[in-house]
């Protein structure tokens, strides 16, 4: 056989022995950015009296039903289209896109509520996560927003909660944080369905046009108090963090 | 309380029931007893052998099993008698069945009119002098009396209620719980007690149940969960309508 090892000569003039190129060192920017983890609401039990046990049950259930079924990642503030089973449609399928304007509930019983405006009259569907009858949850625009609860929409400007139904879903990387929407949205005249202004409600998404008298006034509801209050304490970081090991061991089988 | 799915995409709301260190502790005969049938004494969650009265550990000493928080009678008939000592698991019912289930309702304390039997009070304004929740009048002028069993304010709640006729969706023999259909009496992790249903209507409803109990260390080996033919299992894809 040949082999040129034989005819390489170092600095000595006699013939080197081979020696290995040094490895290649990988250094993989993506991992060295922190691994985003996102863990589902419904997942985190609420706090009560409840036996842990049952939470278990229901969790074992929660898995079966993603491994089957894919629910993405989605927060309040996203665009989603919805395909449902119906027996009453032509074609057995109803389609539904709109905003997230909130997730509610626990366990199994997970519900987000879809917002759009469909020819000037507004529209809000309830859906339940794991109900079996959803046939596919897209996720066309996936993003933050100020608040966790866009209920004020109802009494917004209509071009704010229109999206248009036939919306391509917007592709985007999966290592970047989920940009967060600083939209500043302008209201209805007065009457409004709630008092949006008033601290309880905490809302950080609306341009407030009203004048600086009646801003003074509802800052008499504040309740300072209530941040330092001990007993409304529930810290979920350490729940959580078993919860997501076993829901990722529970997909990963 | 938990949401459950039909095939057909139904939903019901389904309560999670545990059957936690079941044991039989004594069988008293019909003549003993003194009724229709025979009684079996069966024991539920474990409690601690302390604070209780020789006399009252009897039971337990004799039967060979620890002291039970509550201890409640089946009348069974004679050919289903199980020896005592022998524990009982949440196989014992099987999907499908139909089930009575009794347990003592959440106290409300002492309580008015309105709320303990739903009189309607009287109106907010419009000249009422202190006169909003009252019972008002109580009795006709010709009675002469208050009838016996009158309804009045008292306390409410902590009374044994039972609710019939529910169905049994599924079963987890590996942590022995019960899914039972609508809601229960009682309070969360409360005790209650489960027996077959004595509707007429469900008189004939369990066909080959595991007579006369589930034995853990008898031949059958069961799955870990029970479905009733109804029920969306998680397995399956999502529902269609063809």
């Amino acid at each position: 056989y040949f082999s040129s090892s034989g005819y390489r000569i170092s600095s000595d003039g006699k013939p080197a022995k081979f020696q290995l190129p040094p490895k290649p060192v990988i250094i993989d920017k993506q991992k060295q950015r922190k691994e985003r983890r996102f863990l589902s609401p419904e997942f985190i039990p609420p706090r009560g009296r409840t036996d842990p046990l049952k939470f278990f049950i229901e969790r074992k259930d929660m898995i079966q039903r993603r491994k089957v079924f894919n629910i993405p990642e989605f927060y309040v503030g996203s665009v989603l289209a919805v395909t449902t089973a119906d027996p009453h449609a032509s074609e057995k399928v109803t389609r539904f896109v709109g905003i997230c304007i909130q997730r509610g509930g626990k366990g199994l019983g997970a519900t987000f509520v879809l917002r759009n405006v469909i020819e000037d009259q507004g529209v809000e569907i309830c859906y339940e996560l794991y109900n079996p009858r959803i046939q596919a949850i897209e996720v066309l625009k996936l993003e933050k927003r100020l608040d966790d609860n866009l209920m004020y929409l109802r009494d917004a400007l209509p071009e704010y909660s229109t999206f248009d139904v036939n919306m391509k879903p917007e592709s985007r990387l999966d290592h970047e944080e989920v940009p967060v929407n600083k939209l500043q949205v302008r209201m209805k005249p007065k009457p409004w369905s709630k008092r949006w202004e008033r601290p309880k409600y905490n809302i950080k998404g609306i341009k407030f046009e009203l004048p600086e008298k009646k801003m003074k006034e509802a800052q008499k509801w504040s309740q300072p108090w209530l941040e330092f209050d001990m007993l409304r304490e529930y810290d979920t970081s350490k729940i959580e963090d078993k919860i997501w090991k076993e829901v990722s061991e529970g997909l990963k089988k | 309380m938990m949401p459950i799915w039909t095939k057909s995409g139904k939903k019901h709301a389904v309560t999670l029931l545990k059957v936690q260190d079941c044991h039989v502790l004594r069988y008293i005969s019909k003549e003993e007893s003194g009724g229709k049938t025979s009684k079996l004494l069966v024991g539920g969650k474990n409690a601690s052998p302390f604070f209780k009265s020789e006399s009252a550990m009897e039971i337990f000493k004799e039967a060979g099993v620890p002291r039970k928080q509550k201890v409640t009678t089946f009348n069974v008939t004679d050919d289903a008698i199980i020896k005592p000592g022998t524990p009982l698991y949440a196989a014992h019912f099987r999907p499908g069945q139909f089930v009575d289930v009794t347990a003592k309702t959440i106290g409300k304390g002492f309580q008015g009119v309105m709320k303990r039997w739903g009189f309607k009070g009287q109106p907010a304004s419009h000249g009422q002098t202190k006169t909003h929740r009252r019972p008002g009048a109580i009795s006709t002028n010709k009675a002469a009396k208050v009838y016996r069993g009158k309804k009045m304010p008292g306390k409410m709640g902590n009374i044994y209620r039972t609710s019939f006729g529910l169905k049994v969706w599924r079963i987890n023999t590996k942590h022995d719980v019960i899914y039972v259909n609508g809601s229960v009496p009682g309070h969360t992790n409360c005790l209650v007690k489960v027996r077959d249903s004595k509707l007429p209507t469900y008189k004939d409803c369990n066909k080959n149940p595991p007579f006369p109990t589930f034995f853990a260390d008898g031949d059958e080996k069961l799955p870990e969960d029970l479905y009733d033919e109804e029920i969306f299992q998680f397995t399956d894809p999502s529902v269609t309508y063809a």
